[in-house]
């Protein structure tokens, strides 16, 4: 017989294992929120929404929408007073007094069928006085532009963000370091840029819906596509008056966050109308339309940059001004401008630097959290400076990079040091994979090519107490079932919980099944599925939890064979001892425990693991200087390069291959590890090329798939290749760190940077459209 | 507004339903059958997440009305699997990593499915045309377009070892 | 109108004849209210944007004959209107003779959509951007349209009025679009530019197709239509006598592309730049009329 050891069965982490929620996908079994079978209870809801980007509501009536048959409930703001908000409460759940953008729900409808309550819309008539918009971050910013949120000053808000009451500005992030002003006396190359960065959105391809019932005792039951059940509970319930346990939020397969389905958004008017129905389960979703322009958009920006290096090329200051368009609610948005604000140098070791990161009301969309949370828009600019300032001095692109950028302790712009990273690996492999130094010919007479680089950082932006816990049990057959409150949106989130779980415990991968779907009633806590946290945060806490068993096990058949517990093991599912080579398996004691050797009772009982993992030592940042000693816990940063023909006839940019290197510290699957690199590439260079929201007058110019077009699978690159990187997070499972974001980051100013290189034009913001890059050419005289 | 009552085969099973005039085939599949595997994504003929094989052609079953499927077979996601044995698009699907929130998952095997049905041996540009009516957002595609290949693979490998006598 | 578009399709009859008196008849007592019904992939859009609100859709699909396609050695090939894209693509006659329909058609949105759109109703439609419509045309496509007074011929060169407008009156059905014999040596090509590589709609098409005529003093006749950069599918004629008069050479090819970059008048929108779309009319007119006649030579 082959004797268990550590040694004969590989842990699954690093391992490509398969999904572990693929069959249900691939079968159509996987049961999304629209899916959920609700019977004839079932009320649906529909909302009556502002056609103004900027009004005062001066009355409703709903008298006639209300008699229309089929109609059970409807809800104004006048019934729910509360405010609601994640880091900053600014909004209403309906409209109260103002509304403030296009698509501000005034009412609610739940009818029998969505028909009758859409025709009920029509029905409602709101009488409102127009008022001035404000539809520029820069103008929102001035004295005589209109008010957006007079009450900005009586607002909650956390502590470490800083509204300016009489203003605009919910948020100004302050970074002052050494003295700019002195510095740029010493620079040999100086570059000021301005950038605008239009409005995108998440465009997950399941729109956003939401079920809630309200039963006879008051507690609410909201099934979502959610990445955030825990928030949702916590905003909601504070909103409406409720104590958390009153709430229950159930979120089944999601299909597609990318920051678009965190936080509030259309699920607290779900809930409202809810209340007002008797108990009856009410569901709203969104039209693909609505998705667009009611939704959370990632907002736009408006950058300065202006950078300085010395004759070697070593970078010396920086002054960067954001002036991001946060649309008519910033509650979530303020903290994607104060993480721009620190990460506000790009991944590099700037001596001297002053940033300031606003962020701006505008009656505009509102603007939320978007995959890159404030790094995809920033370093859209600042990785072209980057560029620019090296061909200023002379230097390589790439050879710019490397000098500059972060490495292992270097000083960060916040003070403090950075943690061991492998950034400059990074650069490095991504320009060999693309042959950097080799210049390649265009394919054809019509066609310019080119090549280019950018890198990145980004740490996880969130509260210094965002926390994550786990339960592990076994059933009688040995196999584990693991609790998580994070959310698998695709990348994979449940398939690496098994594998930390499995290796963590001794059993196989194949054993452990993670309960789904998350149900705040039953799975463990998790703040929110962001800021790529879940494999570093929630891996920690389950690997917490696994020890837990481990040692319960351990420490029971440890006294079972009178050995010490440091002799035994748990290999493949198996308890065997070092010392004296005795085996059993877990299924044999994990319920019921283990007889005494006198047969006079027995030890043990069922096992139960718990875990839970927060930072614990994240320090605040200086409202004045921007400066702390661990402002966040940690940064993931890579970098890619791209390759691209420009056709000179059309102006099309085809991708010819796209190079992504990052430092995950530890893949705990690399293949999806790769997987989540292509997808964000994709992502990335959908931005580069297609998207935007097309604004004029706050209203929304292109609110479906036709006219906002995102990659399909005939715009992607040939040729994509995706290197891992290895520089392990000492806090982190197995040394790992996030990736699900950062792959998007770079992948704009990479393209922007090979664009320059293939026809020596820039562009003053996204998207480069085939028409943007052709009219650029006519114009300089590059194409007749 | 007038019902309607119409015979229809779904994954080879007849059915009778009563559909009103301006019920989708997509609404009627997830509404009245509670087949919900096909998936809601846009109701324009855009994204199709809504992709099902209509007397064996892929359509948008959002943009076809459940009254003109009388008489029609239809086959969705949930009828791709041979009596629990998967089909080769959707094990090489999962064997390539190529799906992650799946909500276009049910589309995209559909459209694969047909694509091979009709041109066994594609190219990756092949694919990739075939595909521009299916929408990912999470993939990034390539992976999609590997396992159409390998399935195309697979399938001839057993084309050829079925004896015909 | 996409802000305010309806989660489902607003409420309607949907209706079927077996005989299609009685649909014309119907249509014509019901005009305004009541529309045919083919592919469905614009009707369904609209109704949901709430554009179009017709109480009535007038299935017309399984008439007689809507749904054949055949080709007639001295007639030409006859396209039933119902007649999906995709059938129409893969038709054999049409890969050998009419080659340019197919390539036309191949460029429309996407493999599902084909599968029920239809080029006689994408012609119906009247949209200067459809793909098939310039092929159609210079392909000398003629519609046969059944009436509450009968049926008639339209000949698509007369047939577009403006955007959504044509020559169908209340209670028309058209049956079918007959295309005569292409000339012999007939090539052609159809270059479609959207905003993606694929599957967009056109913000600018161009349709060429040229044949050998001894007559001429160039030896080929070459014409060429325009797709969304006019109210209308635009033929510009001019190019046409180019082409014929002249030696046919890299000059005269960009002169005549400059004359369709001329002839066109499109407009700025969400799509595209007016200023665009006539470079486009121009880099990409050149691009067809070279192929074409580089096809031609050999």
């Amino acid at each position: 017989m082959i004797k268990a050891s550590a040694t004969n069965f590989p842990s699954p982490v690093g391992e490509s294992k398969p999904r572990i929620d693929a069959r249900e996908k691939i079968t159509g079994a996987a049961v999304y929120t629209d899916d959920l079978q609700f019977g004839s209870a079932l009320l649906h809801a529909r909302i009556k929404r502002s056609p103004y980007p900027h009004a005062l509501i001066k009355r409703i009536d709903v008298s006639k929408a209300r008699a229309l048959p089929g109609v059970k409930a409807i809800v104004t703001g006048q019934d729910f007073p509360g405010y609601i908000g994640l880091y900053l409460r600014d909004r209403y759940i309906f409209c109260r007094d103002r509304v403030r953008y296009v698509g501000d729900p005034v009412a609610g409808v739940a009818a029998v069928s969505e028909t009758a309550a859409e025709q009920a819309l029509d029905l409602i008539e709101v009488e409102y006085e127009v008022l001035e918009p404000v539809l520029d971050p820069e103008f929102g910013v001035n004295a005589e532009a209109p008010l957006i949120h007079p009450d900005l000053g009586k607002y909650e808000v956390v502590n470490f963000i800083f509204p300016k009451p009489g203003t605009n500005i919910s948020n100004h992030f302050k970074l002052r370091k050494g003295n700019v002003d002195s510095a740029w006396g010493k620079c040999a190359a100086i570059i000021e840029r301005k950038y605008r960065i239009p409005h995108i959105q998440h465009v997950p391809i399941e729109p956003h819906i939401a079920i809630a019932k309200v039963d006879d005792k008051g507690d609410v039951t909201l099934w979502a596509s959610s990445q955030s059940p825990f928030a949702q509970r916590n905003l909601i319930a504070q909103s409406l008056g409720l104590s958390q346990s009153e709430m229950r939020v159930i979120s089944p397969s999601v299909g597609g966050g990318f920051g678009s389905k965190a936080g509030v958004s259309m699920e607290s008017l779900a809930v409202a109308i809810a209340m007002k129905v008797n108990g009856h389960p009410v569901k709203l979703r969104l039209t693909r339309e609505e998705e667009f322009y009611t939704a959370f958009v990632r907002q736009g920006l408006v950058a300065y940059f202006k950078m300085g290096c010395d004759e070697k090329g070593q970078l010396l200051a920086m002054e960067n001004k954001f002036y991001w368009d946060g649309g008519a609610y910033t509650e979530y948005g303020v903290n994607i401008t104060r993480a721009a604000g620190y990460s506000c140098t790009g991944p590099y070791e700037v001596p001297n630097v002053k940033g300031d990161s606003y962020c701006v009301y505008t009656n505009h969309p509102v603007g939320g959290p978007m995959r890159g949370f404030g790094m995809p828009e920033m370093h859209a600019g600042l990785e072209q400076c980057i560029d620019d300032l090296a061909i200023q001095i002379g230097m390589d692109t790439v050879a710019f990079r490397k000098l500059n950028c972060l490495k292992t302790n270097s000083i960060l712009a916040t003070g403090g040091r950075i943690h061991p990273i492998g950034l400059d690996q990074c650069i490095e492999k991504a320009a060999e994979e693309i042959e950097w130094e080799k210049k390649v010919p265009a394919s054809a007479p019509n066609k310019r090519r080119g090549k280019g680089v950018a890198a990145m950082w980004k740490a996880p932006a969130m509260p210094p107490n965002a926390g994550s816990s786990a339960w592990v049990e076994l059933a009688e057959d040995g196999k584990v079932n693991v609790g998580v409150g994070g959310q698998d949106l695709g990348q994979g989130a449940f398939t690496i919980s098994a594998q930390m779980a499995a290796a963590a415990l001794g059993v196989p991968y194949e054993s452990v099944r993670v309960a789904v779907p998350v149900d705040t009633r039953y799975s463990p806590y998790e703040w929110q599925t962001v800021a790529s946290r879940l494999t570093w945060s929630m891996g920690n806490a389950i690997v917490n939890a696994a020890k837990d068993v481990r040692r319960q096990v351990l420490d029971l058949v440890a006294e079972d064979w009178e050995e010490s517990p440091d002799e035994l093991d748990i290999v493949n599912g198996v308890v065997i001892s070092y010392k004296s080579e005795k085996e059993t398996p877990l299924k044999n004691l994990v319920i019921y425990g283990l007889p005494n050797p006198d047969g006079r009772g027995w030890k043990g009982g069922p096992i139960i693991g718990r875990g839970n993992f927060m930072p614990n030592d994240v320090t605040g940042l200086d409202a004045e200087t921007g400066q702390g000693e661990h402002g966040v816990v940690h940064y993931t940063t890579g970098a890619q390069a791209i390759e691209l023909e420009v056709d000179l006839d059309t102006g099309r940019i085809e991708i010819i291959k796209g190079v992504a290197a990052f430092d995950v510290g530890k893949a705990i699957n690399p293949d999806m590890v790769k997987a989540q690199m292509e997808g964000g590439m994709v992502q990335g260079l959908s931005s580069a090329l297609f998207e935007q929201l097309q604004l004029k007058d706050g209203f929304l110019q292109n609110p479906n798939l036709v006219d906002y077009r995102i990659a399909t699978s005939t715009d992607i690159p040939r040729e994509m290749k995706s290197i891992i990187v290895e520089v392990p997070q000492d806090d982190g499972p197995w040394g790992a760190r996030g990736i699900g974001e950062h792959s998007m980051v770079p992948t704009l100013p990479a393209i922007a940077n090979a664009i320059y290189d293939a026809i020596g034009i820039r562009f003053d913001g996204p998207p480069f459209t085939a028409e943007k890059v052709y009219l650029a050419m006519l114009d300089a005289g590059i194409v007749k | 507004m007038a019902f309607h009552k119409i015979s229809i085969t779904i994954n080879k099973e007849s059915e009778q339903v009563v559909v009103p005039s301006n019920m989708t085939l997509m609404q009627m599949l997830r509404e009245s059958l509670a087949l919900t595997g096909t998936k809601n994504g846009c109701s324009a003929g855009e994204c199709g997440a809504c992709t099902v094989l209509l007397n064996g052609q892929p359509v948008n079953s959002c943009m076809v009305l459940a009254v003109e499927c009388d008489g029609a077979e239809i086959i969705t996601v949930e009828g791709l699997a041979h009596d629990r044995q998967l089909d080769p698009i959707q094990e090489a699907i999962i064997e390539s990593g190529a799906v992650q929130c799946g909500f276009c998952t049910p589309g995209i095997l559909i459209s694969s499915r047909a694509l091979l049905d009709r041109n066994p041996d594609p190219t990756e540009d092949e694919i990739g045309e075939a595909l521009v009516g299916n929408l990912c957002r999470c993939t990034g595609y390539a992976r999609i377009i590997e396992a159409v290949k390998k399935a195309a693979r697979t399938k001839a490998i057993i084309a050829q070892s079925i004896p015909t006598d | 109108m996409s802000l305010n578009a309806h989660p489902g399709l607003p409420e309607f009859e949907y209706i079927k004849f077996e005989n299609i008196d009685d649909a014309s008849q119907f249509l014509a007592n019901h005009s305004g209210d009541a529309r045919p019904l083919m592919g469905g992939t614009d009707i369904f859009v609209r109704m949901r944007d709430g554009a179009w609100s017709d109480k009535y859709l007038v299935d017309v699909k399984s008439l007689s004959g809507m749904n054949e396609i055949a080709n007639n050695p001295t007639g030409g090939l006859f396209i039933g209107a119902a007649a999906n894209m995709n059938r129409v693509i893969a038709f054999q006659a049409v890969k050998e003779n009419y080659p340019i329909l197919a390539e036309a058609a191949n460029s429309c949105a996407s493999y599902q959509l084909r599968t029920r759109a239809t080029i006689v109703g994408n012609i119906c439609n009247a949209s200067p951007a459809g793909d098939t419509i310039g092929a159609c045309i210079l392909l000398g496509g003629i519609l046969n349209v059944h009436g509450i007074n009968g049926t008639r011929q339209e000949p698509l060169s007369k047939f577009f009025l403006g955007p959504g407008k044509s020559k169908l009156k209340a209670g028309d059905i058209v049956t079918s679009i007959q295309l005569p014999i292409p000339p012999k040596g007939m090539v052609g090509k159809y270059i479609k530019h959207g905003r993606n590589k694929v599957s967009d709609l056109a913000i600018v098409g161009i349709t060429v197709v040229g044949w050998p005529d001894a007559d001429l003093p160039s030896g080929l006749r070459i014409r060429l239509a325009l797709a969304s950069v006019a109210p209308v599918p635009l033929v510009v004629d001019q190019v046409e006598t180019i082409l014929s008069e002249k030696r046919i050479d890299e000059k005269t090819i960009a002169e005549a592309a400059q004359v369709a970059m001329s002839a066109c008048n499109p407009i700025d929108d969400v799509r595209a730049s007016a200023r665009y779309r006539k470079q486009m009319v121009r880099n990409l007119s050149i691009k067809a009329l070279t192929e074409v006649w580089e096809r031609l030579k050999n």
